[in-house]
């Protein structure tokens, strides 16, 4: 895959605080790469250092090869979408969606065309008199969204720009920049918060702690092999069970767990027995039944409580030692509290992580 | 419901005490009499005419007019740059330095003006224009400094990174995006300076010729040796303009709040 | 990127002309103005042959030829009268006699067919080390005479501080009736401005428009308007008299012109707006349902007040309290416009040595304490001011 962004070293220090540490990044021409993780995390930073907003205190960031540290922002060549939208609010759509084109003195004849183009591209076709301040959120958020495009950048770099807009919309908007990437061959770096939407959208998700990468993968992969246990309790919900390991083999280990269960586990980093490690798993792998079954992982368990939540029933467990959670489809029957059940999970949908 | 009568009782006897000095002093200007009283016996332009015609209060109008203009267009220029400077965080003393540009606001005039008199005395400047344009300007400068980094305040940051990554570079940032956004402050800023060196009179006191007798000077000695009804008319004209300069201000301020 | 120190220079290239101006134009001449008020050059100006001979003496023996020698050329060569009338008066004010030792003394030098041999042969005061001692103090440049004078103090023969005597003492009934005014003024304001802002914020809509309205156009209307109006109002035949006779309350005029009622009463409408700004903008971020809250937890409307709504904006009432006062203590036009001679604050008697009598020391001196409560005041209300921020 060649890399067209390289963060190489990047470490950025705001006076004594460190917000991003020796991070290594390479991006492919084309891909959709999210940053995910909570505020404060180094995301953001990183996002503005590749506009230029803001200087690394070491390390280069590489475009097609060439370091641009020293590239004024105005002449990178990337599309900003920001969370606030940052239109100008002086002037109308129209005029925010040509302003880039004036800027690389494009004639008004092309500069005309392509913004029409672009509206139709967000069908805001009729609002081009409009000022910013006459649009609803969404309507604003896809001139932004027109504004970053129309001058073909070579580089799309979002920030969390569906935050401020209702869950329907932003689910709608979340499909929307899916398929123009697909579309138009975008490669975009997308900051966010929001585990769902970086699953339902990337083509990786990078999660960030502590001006830190934890994990680089598919959505699949950080979902279902979460890498530390920061990845498996940010990216979706999941059980932590404590344990020690027994033996390793291959990509499965036996783990003794502190009820003394024995749980027979995936495992993709290095472990060794007699290390004490934590489980994974996640709450719609579980299955609940009556009787001990054959699943090679089943605990003994009592539920404690059940949850109706429309499109899955929740239920809380208490083992002899931790409490679980199990999501069943819709269709399941109903536990009343009380009642004696066993868990049951395969090996694959378990993870055994260091702590 | 006592309490009730209690309150709107208050609040109109409040707001007649505020309102009603001046709405009483408008009819005035149009007396006939020659002294401030009422009832008044009959209609007439003639103070007005006074305004405009005897030398001595067409002085002080065109002397007012020429040292307003001078000091709105000193302290605009020299308040506009100074807010723009400030906006910048890693400025050493940003706190003190502002509190540096307000403070002629705080100063009791005649403690400036005895300065100041000192002062232009010994570059030459007392009884000129430049020395009262000086003195207006030091005291004007505040009120433009309030207004212009208020709307500088206002303006989200993130707007002018968005204009910089779609490739426009500092200058043109500042022309096609920063200055516009802050200009409705800028305006009322040098209204509120034009209109505070209209109203100056300690300072003026202090610095002024005979030559450069404002009209609120102006005012101020006929209301001390000789008051006539051209105070009245003088007052309306006053009264009149403070309307429609209130007016710009709250038009331009719902400007500003409407594109945001 | 233009990197941060850049942007940094071109900062501080905006900040610059402003910064020059203001020290130039306003920090400078307070600075000058306080000079004024401790710096007296007058005596070293004349004798500058002395002052480097008489750093010599010990203060105690008799006179030294060569001090004796360096006063006579001195006084030879002074051909400025008045600057020698000034320098009299400063040395007399320290030890009596001075003036006609001088007149005596400078007569004698002036008379060319019977030069002296010395001072002492001209007259046996110039024996005694205390008026040398005299000159030798006053040769300093700077003084503490005005300072103390504008408290109504000053140095007897012995140099300690005293009170002046009564005839002199005029200063401190006028720093004490300023503050007086200013504290009235003050009162009257907060007693009506802040009811006045918590009936206008538990408002909306054209009421609440026309309360503010009625706060905003004094305020933006011209002072010497405002002044103007209210001389018409208050005078013999204005319309107040009028008004209370033709409602049969009073017989003869009310005198309300040139007197305190008048100064209190213009300047109380003149400051209302600083109340009633700060105390309003603090009401309106208090959540409307704090006081239904407390009616809902059983406290009567009047201990719901005083819980409540009092603390809350007692920020206010404190930032329109200091900017009412502030402003009141350095006024001008108004008390010079509607008050008597009694009625004048410390901003009229600067006003009055400045221009008046040419005393500039004195006027320095006076602004000097008039500036340093005003600054001092400010600051208590800015550090108010910044906290409210600090919270939000």
């Amino acid at each position: 895959m060649a890399e067209f962004i390289r963060f190489d070293r990047i470490t950025k220090f705001y006076g004594p605080l460190c917000v991003v540490e020796n991070l290594d990044l390479g991006i492919a021409k084309g891909e959709f790469v999210s940053l995910l993780g909570p505020s404060g995390s180094g995301k953001t930073t990183l996002l503005m250092m590749l506009a230029g907003f803001e200087q690394p205190t070491s390390g280069d960031i590489l475009l097609d090869g060439t370091a641009i540290n020293a590239v004024p922002t105005h002449k990178r060549d990337m599309g900003v979408v920001f969370q606030s939208y940052a239109l100008f609010p002086h002037m109308s759509v129209g005029d925010n969606i040509a302003f880039p084109l004036q800027m690389r003195g494009l004639n008004k004849a092309e500069t005309n065309q392509r913004v029409t183009r672009a509206l139709d591209m967000v069908q805001l076709s009729a609002l081009v008199d409009r000022r910013p301040s006459q649009l609803s959120g969404g309507q604003q958020q896809r001139v932004a969204l027109a504004r970053a495009l129309v001058f073909e950048p070579r580089v799309v770099l979002m920030d969390e720009p569906l935050g401020a807009l209702d869950k329907q919309l932003r689910e709608q908007m979340q499909l929307d920049i899916r398929d123009l990437h697909r579309r138009l061959g975008l490669t975009i770096v997308f900051v966010t918060h929001d585990q769902s939407e970086a699953l339902t959208m990337s083509d990786r998700v990078a999660v960030f702690n502590k001006g830190k990468i934890e994990q680089i993968g598919t959505p699949r992969q950080v979902y279902d092999e979460p890498a530390t246990r920061f990845v498996a309790e940010f990216i979706g919900e999941t059980n932590l069970v404590e344990g020690v390991v027994e033996a390793v083999q291959g990509a499965e280990a036996n783990v003794r767990l502190t009820s003394g269960a024995q749980i027979v586990s995936a495992v993709s980093g290095a472990v060794a027995p007699g290390q004490t490690v934590y489980l994974s798993i996640r709450p719609e792998r579980v299955d609940l039944t009556e009787t001990r079954n054959d699943a090679r992982n089943c605990l003994e368990t009592e539920v404690t409580d059940s949850v109706y939540q429309g499109d899955h029933l929740r239920v809380q467990l208490q083992n002899a030692a931790h409490p679980l959670i199990a999501k069943l489809g819709r269709r399941s029957r109903e536990f009343a509290p009380g009642t004696r059940v066993y868990a049951a999970f395969a090996a694959g949908d378990c993870r055994v992580i260091a702590p | 419901m006592p309490l009730k009568i209690a309150k709107a009782t208050f609040a109109t006897l409040t707001v007649l005490f505020l309102v009603a000095p001046l709405i009483a002093i408008l009819p005035l200007a149009f007396t006939s009499s020659v002294i401030l009283t009422y009832p008044i016996p009959s209609w007439s332009l003639r103070w007005f005419e006074e305004l405009f015609f005897a030398d001595a209060w067409r002085r002080a109008i065109v002397n007012s007019l020429i040292i307003g203009a001078g000091t709105t267009l000193l302290a605009t220029i020299l308040g506009t740059a100074a807010s723009l400077g400030l906006r910048n965080r890693l400025i050493f003393f940003r706190g003190s330095i502002r509190t540096l540009f307000l403070l002629p606001m705080v100063v009791p005039a005649v403690v400036l003006g005895v300065g100041m008199q000192v002062l232009l005395a010994g570059f030459g400047l007392t009884n000129s224009y430049l020395g009262v344009i000086i003195a207006h300007t030091v005291v004007a400068v505040p009120f433009v400094i309030v207004s212009v980094t208020g709307a500088l305040s206002g303006i989200d940051e993130r707007v002018e990174l968005a204009a910089q990554s779609l490739g426009a570079s500092p200058t043109t940032v500042f022309r096609r995006v920063t200055l516009p956004l802050a200009m409705p402050g800028v305006l009322s800023g040098a209204v509120l300076a034009f209109a505070t060196s209209l109203d100056e009179v300690v300072l003026t006191l202090f610095v002024a010729g005979p030559n450069q007798r404002t009209l609120a000077r102006q005012m101020f000695s006929s209301i001390r040796e000789n008051i006539s009804p051209a105070i009245a008319a003088a007052a309306f004209l006053f009264i009149v303009a403070t309307v429609i300069i209130g007016l710009v201000v709250v038009i331009s301020r719902s400007m500003l709040a409407k594109r945001r | 990127m233009s990197g941060g120190s850049s942007r940094t220079g071109r900062s501080l290239l905006l900040l610059a002309p402003l910064l020059v101006f203001l020290i130039g134009f306003f920090v400078w001449p307070l600075f000058s103005m306080m000079s004024q008020a401790i710096s007296d050059p007058a005596v070293l100006r004349l004798l500058p042959r002395s002052a480097e001979v008489i750093g010599d003496w010990d203060r105690k023996s008799p006179p030294t030829m060569p001090m004796q020698a360096a006063l006579v050329e001195d006084l030879k060569a002074v051909d400025d009268d008045q600057a020698l009338g000034d320098m009299v008066r400063r040395l007399n004010s320290a030890r009596s006699g001075f003036r006609t030792l001088m007149s005596k003394t400078t007569s004698a030098l002036a008379d060319p067919a019977n030069p002296p041999a010395d001072l002492v042969s001209i007259d046996k005061r110039w024996e005694k080390p205390e008026f040398w001692i005299a000159i030798a103090d006053a040769l300093s440049p700077y003084t503490d005479r005005n300072l103390l004078a504008a408290v109504d103090l000053g140095r007897n023969a012995a140099g300690n501080i005293e009170h002046l005597p009564a005839d002199q003492s005029v200063n401190r009934v006028i720093l004490v009736r300023t503050f007086w005014i200013a504290a009235l003024v003050t009162f009257f304001c907060a007693c009506i401005g802040f009811p006045y802002a918590i009936i206008a914020a538990s408002l909306d809509g054209w009421k609440r428009d026309l309360m503010l309205g009625a706060v905003l156009l004094p305020l933006w209307t011209s002072l010497l308007v405002r002044t103007a109006a209210w001389f018409i109002l208050l005078q013999e035949q204005g319309l107040i008299n009028d008004l209370l006779r033709g409602i049969g309350l009073i017989d003869a005029p009310l005198a309300l012109i040139f007197n305190r009622t008048g100064v209190i009463i213009a300047m109380t409408h003149v400051l209302l707006p600083f109340m009633v700004l700060p105390i309003y903008s603090v009401l309106i971020t208090i959540p409307k349902n704090l006081m239904p809250a407390a009616a809902s937890l059983g406290a009567p409307p009047l201990r719901a007040f005083l819980r409540v709504l009092l603390p809350l904006s007692l920020r206010g009432v404190a930032s329109g309290c200091l900017l009412v006062f502030i402003s009141a203590i350095g006024y001008y036009i108004t008390p010079a416009l509607i008050g008597g001679p009694g009625d004048q604050m410390i901003s009229s008697i600067i006003a009055f040595y400045a221009t008046g009598s040419a005393n500039w020391g004195m006027a320095g001196a006076l602004g000097m304490v008039l500036l340093v409560a005003t600054l001092v005041l400010y600051s208590v209300y800015a550090r108010l001011s910044n906290d409210e921020s600090g919270r939000r």
